[in-house]
């Protein structure tokens, strides 16, 4: 019966929230910008051609030579020979040998619209024995960097191949020699892993906690502020002819607590249908094309090749798809347990502040310890995770203690859980474990604010400090 | 139906807002609540509704537990509050709707109510672009529109002009009309004098005079004299032991202990041929005995 209405105090605190100019504005304003960052995430890397920079194709080098209509080489070391431009012509590179000077030849070079490179290669001597060749890769104004470095790669494989032929190594044992050897070196416990799963490691712990805190607090605020303005409007005393203060507590955190959910899900909405939008022209839409394929993802071989796809994409594919695993649907309902939990928590909190106040120049002091509690529990979530870098950037999945601290301690946990359930940092049982632990004490904060709740809401005069609320319930 | 307080106290620390207040109202009719700034009315009016916990005491309707979010009970308070912000018909929707009513029979109430009120035209205004006397309207709208049994009206004239405080009167008239059972709290005597059968006068959180307005006036008799003359009249009251309380252009007043008291006045002045121009021997106003009352305790 002490609820009684709540729902009506539900629909109208809705309602008129979602109709106010600033809810409209900052909402539209976040999905434009968030809908852009998500266009340009998935579009950026295609304009600004890092799809080109990473496509060391799994069927060969990258061949960006053949740009050059005409390639001059002067070989001042004579190890080129005849055989090799054949080969060079034959792998698309129109080289050939000039006799120019370098330097005129240069000079030429630096005001031609066309595409053309000179390859000046020279010894390196130290008392007449050589110690390093050099091959100067000059290029025209109208050729690009990255085609002189596959140019480079070029002359290096002719310069190496032809140095082992002439020391007596058969093509064929030359080519054996070209197997590469990948070295990594590996922090015990940690797993190899990619640069991207690195980056969604540490930034998803960091910038989660943020983006909740935002969201949990801010919207906590609100429900102090809407409080404490019935309350200092004397709207409060008409309310309380028809419902009890309690129904007016959980009609207006509920309320905002959809707001803030809806909101959530709206801007969720509108960066999806960016993304969607956006992806099979950018970034995202590759990832996607390449997760779909498993022939491309397990064999990463001759499939991948035939597809245009390179190693990395495919890594980077594989972390996304990594990424994605741990968004089971126990873990999506998980995740929303606690952001309703986090958010009742700091609303209730904040409906107490709200209510002890009788003036709203008050209402900044007395938002004081609540905005305390909000900091410390951010802090909490959020910079363990600074000093986690190393085993966060290097695959490895245990937390630190102040992290682990930072997932059962009602403070912290609404902002650091989520994260940790993304990546996987807890198993289920950990975080039902910190789930209910959080329920323990939004249900120990609603014990707190049916016993005093309706003792300060009439209060009139000094503020009542947040001790003195805590010594009443105590009393109660 | 009845509504029973009976012996409610209210402290706070040390300081008792409310000591003891019983009355019982059996029949509808206006109830006046009165007292001096601070007398613990409006901390009365709240427990009476239920917003406030008593330290002890009950307050029942019909033998049960008064609860005024679970009672047809109107609410007009003392401290006038809307929310500024919000258009005048959403906020009155939403507080007809928690009390009961369904949106349907909330409209239909309201186009009333706006009409009778002469407030139609601010319906769908903000209400912090109404005067203070229109929001006023607004929130007897929300006391009444969803017509409870128990009005409670806590200083309903206060800040009105004449033809407005005239209108606000009509209303409580047809409310009264309409068997309602109606608390009133005012400074205005001559309203409460108007509309009220019984009375409390309080101070201090204290009852200081109880009960049917008529009959603590009967109780004090016709002790209020006021004499006009064209001559002066200061030593025939001088002889008749009586002294000047007021002087005034219409006249000068006395108190009288009794009515052979002021009839010998009268004798005098009749016998002196002085002309009399007015000789009136009435019953104290409730002005006249809430000033007795609660004026006297005020002092310390």
């Amino acid at each position: 019966m002490r609820t009684k209405g709540w729902q009506n105090v539900l629909a109208f605190t809705l309602v008129q929230h979602i109709k106010t100019k600033s809810f409209i504005i900052g909402t539209i304003i976040t999905c434009v910008v968030l809908s852009a960052i998500c266009v340009l995430t998935n579009m950026l890397p295609v304009w600004l051609g890092a799809d080109e920079a990473i496509e060391d194709s799994i069927g060969g080098s990258d061949d960006t030579y053949k740009d050059f209509e005409n390639i001059y080489v002067i070989d001042e070391t004579g190890l080129l020979t005849d055989e090799d431009f054949a080969e060079a012509n034959k792998l698309g590179a129109n080289m050939s040998k000039t006799d120019k000077d370098a330097d005129s030849l240069v000079d030429e070079l630096s005001v031609k619209e066309t595409a053309e490179a000179l390859v000046k290669l020279t010894e390196i001597k130290d008392k007449d024995k050589v110690i390093s060749y050099s091959a100067n890769v000059y290029y025209s104004e109208g050729s690009s960097s990255t085609s002189a470095d596959s140019l480079s790669d070029l002359v290096h494989m002719l310069v190496d191949k032809r140095r082992m032929v002439n020391l007596g190594v058969s093509e064929e044992d030359y080519e054996k020699t070209l197997i590469d050897v990948d070295c990594t070196a590996l922090k015990a416990g940690s797993k190899q892993v990619d640069m991207f799963t690195s980056l969604v490691n540490y930034i998803v712990p960091l910038a989660l906690p943020l983006v909740l805190f935002i969201l949990i607090f801010a919207y906590g605020q609100t429900v102090a502020q809407s409080i404490a303005t019935e309350k200092t409007s004397r709207v409060m005393e008409l309310l309380l002819v028809s419902v009890r203060p309690l129904a007016i507590v959980i009609g207006k955190v509920l309320a905002m607590g959809i707001v803030s959910f809806a909101q959530v899900v709206l801007v969720s909405s509108v960066c999806t249908i960016s993304f969607a939008v956006s992806a099979p022209f950018g970034f995202i839409g590759k990832m996607t094309s390449i997760l779909a394929n498993s022939d491309i993802i397990n064999t990463a071989g001759e499939s991948a090749a035939q597809a245009g796809v390179s190693l990395d994409e495919i890594e980077t594919a594989k972390a996304i798809g990594e990424l994605f695993k741990n968004f089971t649907p126990l873990n999506i309902i998980l995740i929303l347990v606690i952001f309703i939990l986090g958010f009742l928590f700091y609303s209730l909190i904040a409906a107490l502040v709200g209510a002890s106040v009788s003036r709203m120049e008050d209402l900044a002091m007395a938002m004081q310890p609540y905005s305390l509690m909000g900091v410390l529990g951010m802090y909490l979530a959020y910079l363990p995770v600074l000093f986690n870098m190393d085993n966060l950037m290097s695959g490895v999945i245990t937390s630190n203690p102040a992290q682990v601290f930072s997932y059962y301690f009602p403070l912290s946990s609404p902002f650091a859980l989520p994260g940790a359930i993304i990546l996987g940092n807890l198993d289920i049982a950990q975080s039902l474990i910190a789930a209910v632990i959080l329920a323990a004490f939004v249900v120990l904060i609603a014990i707190v604010v049916s016993k005093v709740y309706e003792a300060i809401i009439l209060h009139n005069g000094n503020r009542i400090k947040f001790g003195e609320i805590l010594k009443m319930a105590m009393r109660k | 139906m009845a509504l029973s307080v009976d012996n409610i106290v209210k402290k706070y620390g040390s300081y008792t807002a409310v000591d003891g207040l019983s009355f019982e109202m059996t029949s509808p009719g206006v109830f006046a609540l009165l007292g001096t700034n601070g007398a613990g009315k409006t901390t009365s009016i709240r427990i009476i509704l239920g917003m406030l916990a008593a330290d002890s005491g009950s307050v029942t309707w019909d033998g049960k537990k008064f609860l005024a979010a679970y009672m047809p009970v109107g609410y007009l308070a003392e401290e006038r509050g809307l929310y500024p912000k919000y258009k005048i018909n959403d906020q009155l929707i939403y507080f007809l709707k928690l009390r009961g009513m369904t949106g349907t029979a909330a409209k239909n109430a309201l186009d009333y109510w706006f009409e009778r009120l002469n407030v139609t035209e601010h319906r769908n205004k903000r209400a912090e672009q109404l005067s203070k006397g229109n929001q006023q309207k607004i929130q007897l709208i929300a006391a009444l529109a969803p017509n409870p049994e128990l009005i409670v009206l806590d200083e309903p004239l206060s800040g009105l002009d004449p033809v407005n405080a005239e209108l606000f009167k009509s209303v409580i008239r047809e409310e009264i009309k309409k068997n309602k059972f109606i608390i009133m709290s005012s400074h205005q005597m001559p309203t409460i004098e108007e509309f009220c059968r019984d009375i409390i006068i309080m101070n201090k959180g204290k009852t200081l005079l109880q009960g049917n307005l008529n009959e603590i006036k009967k109780g004090y008799g016709r002790v209020k004299l006021t004499v006009k003359a064209e001559g002066d009249i200061r030593n025939f009251a001088e002889q008749c032991g009586l002294s000047v309380t007021e002087e005034t252009p219409n006249g000068s007043s006395f108190n009288v202990k009794s009515e052979e008291q002021a009839h010998r006045l009268l004798n005098m002045i009749i016998e002196s041929k002085i002309p009399l121009i007015k000789y009136e021997l009435r019953e104290p106003t409730l002005n006249e005995i809430f000033i007795e009352k609660a004026g006297g305790t005020n002092e310390d």
